[in-house]
């Protein structure tokens, strides 16, 4: 699908109607008309099924929050017999300008045999974990993360004889 | 004579200051009265530059014609405690050399009160222009820096801040504008003036500050208050302020899109750089 990048395009700059084209990320529509949120490049996307794609993208996307259903890339910070403290360092390949917290719970940690997980023989503080986030979290909590998937869990992590190896 | 490092010396030579002071109430005298009569609806010149701050996601300098200088920071995403869309945080400061003549008490109570209520209004302002909703858990924080108060102070940093939202990348609806009327008191011709100059605010009778989302035609606040005179006449200055801020509109535009072009000039620069080196 090929895609031309157009003049940088504002935000509240009125793109096109809907009709020509569909809403993508970085836009929005309103009275029947697409609106751009960003201020950046206009992408159109021809797509085979239906209308084109608009989109504004910015270079640099910082912008980005882990969402519901995303695999993060994240580091232990401090563990529990309960579960485990996380600082979430990626998500998917863009790196966080700001580090987000997040919490592993100890039924969270494997898909089966929930009730026999001990964290401490998990996770150790300072491992580098993938991860995928379940939920935004209610007002005390932070992110909870789980790893009960076969390619989520420990990736990198010190050996404890030297401390100078990476297992990965 | 050994130096006295107890007591600080002043300088050798001192002058009597009312040298100084005879000159200052020259300069006011010469405002008032030698001060054409200006055309109520003209608007000062606008300088407005995005992308000038390197520690901050996003940042605006707007000048104003009559003196006003604000300078904003806005820092895009980072978490939050609490659940739910996202919040905007509004800081205003006014810097200590920002107004003429003496703080009456620097640090007191009354400028906190101030700054804290131009941050509510800033807030009021800005709220509606940023899709929070996207970005739930998160808090963006905006600051701004009045450096020089020449008048319509507030209007200046609506637009700063907005210009600084834009350019940090936050999801916007719009850029809000913000436009700054005043009514000279009741004994000269009581016109509603757009942009008023600090002296011509201090003498008001009446103030208003409007801010515009003007691709959507949407008003986001309207804030001031004094004696106006009939209801007709507030109409009358909203419709004034509001064509104020779509003409200051392409002005805001155009520092966005050329903040844009030398951020994508610095990023190819950069680029062919490391692959040189």
């Amino acid at each position: 699908m090929p895609w031309q990048p157009l003049s940088p395009g504002l935000a509240g700059e009125r793109l096109c109607s809907t009709e020509e084209a569909t809403a993508g990320s970085g836009t929005y529509t309103r009275h029947g008309f697409i609106f751009s949120s960003l201020a950046g490049c206009l992408e159109r996307r021809s797509e085979d099924s239906g209308l084109p794609v608009v989109s504004v993208v910015r270079d640099s996307e910082s912008q980005l929050l882990p969402n519901v259903g995303a695999v993060v890339t994240c580091k232990v910070c401090s563990i529990n017999s309960r579960f485990a403290k996380v600082h979430i360092l990626y998500v998917g390949s863009t790196p966080l300008k700001s580090t987000f917290r997040g919490t592993i719970r100890r039924e969270d940690i494997r898909a089966t045999e929930k009730d026999k997980v001990e964290v401490y023989k998990s996770f150790r503080p300072s491992d580098i974990v993938l991860a995928k986030v379940i939920s935004l979290g209610d007002a005390q909590s932070n992110y909870l993360l789980s790893t009960a998937e076969n390619e989520l869990g420990v990736v990198v992590a010190r050996s404890e004889a030297d401390g100078a190896h990476q297992l990965v | 004579m050994p130096l006295d490092h107890r007591r600080l010396c002043g300088p050798e030579e001192s002058q009597p200051p009312s040298l100084w002071a005879a000159l200052a109430a020259e300069d006011e005298d010469e405002e008032g009265a030698g001060a054409a009569p200006r055309d109520p609806c003209s608007l000062r010149p606008l300088f407005a530059r995005a992308g000038l701050l390197s520690q901050a996601q996003g940042s605006a300098y707007v000048e104003l014609g009559s003196g006003t200088k604000v300078l904003c920071a806005a820092w895009g995403p980072r978490e939050a405690a609490e659940p739910g869309p996202g919040r905007l945080l509004c800081e205003f400061r006014r810097a200590p050399f920002a107004g003429r003549g003496a703080r009456g008490r620097p640090g007191g109570l009354a400028e906190r009160e101030a700054e804290r209520e131009a941050a509510a209004a800033l807030r009021e302002a800005l709220e509606p222009a940023v899709r929070l909703g996207r970005y739930p858990r998160a808090r963006l924080a905006v600051s701004a820096l009045l450096l020089q108060d020449g008048g319509s102070a507030l209007a200046a940093a609506v637009s700063a801040a907005a210009l600084a939202l834009a350019d940090a990348g936050v999801e916007m609806y719009d850029l809000a504008v913000g436009c700054a009327l005043c009514r000279p008191p009741a004994a000269t011709a009581a016109a509603w003036m757009l942009q008023p100059a600090e002296p011509e605010e201090r003498r008001a009778a009446a103030r208003l500050t409007l801010a515009l989302l003007p691709a959507l035609n949407q008003v986001s606040a309207v804030l001031g208050g004094g004696q106006g005179g009939p209801p007709e006449d507030w109409a009358q200055a909203l419709r004034l302020g509001l064509d104020g801020c779509h003409r200051q509109y392409p002005v805001l535009r155009q520092s966005l899109l050329r903040a844009a072009q030398r951020r994508d000039a610095a990023a190819a620069a950069t680029a062919a750089a490391a692959s040189v080196a």
